[in-house]
């Protein structure tokens, strides 16, 4: 993947944001990582922790990262469930499958500056 | 700076930002020009196509054989994706099609914004009339072209019998994201452990609504119900857009 590119991507959105807001310094930015987006979350932690030393404004910040877990929905009566695996059985109504539901991106959810 | 104490004469009131509440996602940018390019595409009178494979699984092959098909018949346009070369542009302007050749330079996957040039670039070869058909032959990847929309109205991904029939299970997202799924290369199953059954049961498992098609642009199997399929859809969304 490029978990690279993504990592640069969250930091130039973090920049805008500080220089919007005239801050010198941001201290934490929080993520969430979609279950079923296919990053690989360490070294997209590893690319945050290598770009984030290129920027005064970002060095030194945290990196929060929230990864939720994967919920599917039945493709026939709709219904939403936590703990299931792709194509099980609908455990409502018994006559659909499950598919991935939600979460195939990166959000980026709050950012801490001063 | 001040020069008696040193302080940043902002008094004891420094500016606290604290907090902010952003909740974007990080490729609503890509998001949002793709939408652009799709409205834009609309406006060519034209239904566009992403076509997303591993490298080699038979995307310009099959460019060039629904080209032949549907020749005298349909306007269709190709804008190619690649990390380098102009060779799969080469290709298709052969057959005289309106073509523009993307190279990315190392990037894995197309985006929106390059695409929103390839689609101003394919335009000046057009002419008045539009198109009918837009095919964005993707750079060959199953993994990294997925998360990126281009302003397609459908998205069909293709994988070739020697690659094997675990593949959806294995890369569920692009199969996921499809609404097309193309087994192609079909007159190499006597010579590969390819179970069409595994390949589609894996792929309707993960996403019950994929359209499929088994074909092969060396025999032409299939291609009639392949083309049969566009000409279909075509004419829906020419209904959809009029209204
Ligand atoms: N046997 C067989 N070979 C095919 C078929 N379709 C394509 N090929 C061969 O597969 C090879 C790759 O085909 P391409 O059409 O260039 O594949 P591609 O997906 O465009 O490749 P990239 O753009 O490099 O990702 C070529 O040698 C084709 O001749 C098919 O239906 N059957
Ligand atoms: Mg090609
Ligand atoms: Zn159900």
């Amino acid at each position: 993947m490029h978990e690279l590119s993504l990592a640069q991507n969250l930091i130039s959105q973090v920049l805008n944001l500080a220089r919007e807001h005239q801050a010198k310094k941001v201290l934490r930015v929080s993520v969430e990582i979609g279950p079923f987006s296919g990053v690989v979350v360490d070294s997209f932690r590893f690319g945050y922790e290598v770009l984030s030393q290129e920027h005064g404004e970002t060095r030194g910040s945290v990196l929060e990262i929230r990864e939720p877990e994967q919920s599917f929905r039945c493709f026939s009566c709709g219904h939403v469930f936590n703990g299931k695996k792709m194509g099980d059985p609908c455990p409502d109504c018994k006559e659909g499958t499950l598919v991935a539901w939600g979460g195939d991106d990166i959000i980026l959810l709050s950012v801490e500056m001063e | 700076m001040c020069e008696s104490c040193g302080c940043q004469g902002q008094g004891s009131f420094k500016k606290e930002i604290g907090v902010i509440e952003v909740n974007q996602r990080l490729l609503a940018a890509n998001d949002a020009q793709a939408e652009f390019n799709r409205h834009y595409i609309e406006k060519l009178g034209a239904l566009s196509i992403n076509l997303i494979s591993s490298p080699g699984s038979g995307k310009t092959t099959l460019l060039e054989k629904t080209i032949d098909a549907l020749a005298g018949e349909l306007r269709i346009g190709v804008i190619e994706g690649d990390i380098e070369t102009e060779r799969d542009a080469d290709r298709i302007r052969a057959r005289g099609i309106p073509v523009v050749q993307l190279t990315t330079g190392g990037a894995c996957h197309l985006d929106a914004h390059i695409v929103h040039k390839g689609i101003r670039t394919l335009e000046t070869q057009l002419d008045r009339t539009g198109l009918d058909l837009l095919f964005i032959e993707n750079v060959g990847n199953l993994v990294c072209p997925v998360s990126f929309k281009l302003g397609e109205h459908l998205r069909a991904v293709l994988l070739s019998v020697p690659e094997g029939s675990d593949k959806p299970a294995k890369y569920p997202k692009a199969f996921m994201t499809s609404q097309v799924f193309l087994i192609t290369k079909t007159d190499l199953v006597p010579y590969f452990d390819f179970s069409m059954e595994e390949a589609e049961r894996e792929a309707t498992r993960l996403n019950p609504g994929l359209e499929k098609f088994r074909l092969s642009s060396v025999t032409g199997e299939n291609f009639d119900a392949w083309v049969g399929y566009l000409r279909n859809l075509l004419k829906k969304y020419r209904n959809i857009l009029k209204d």
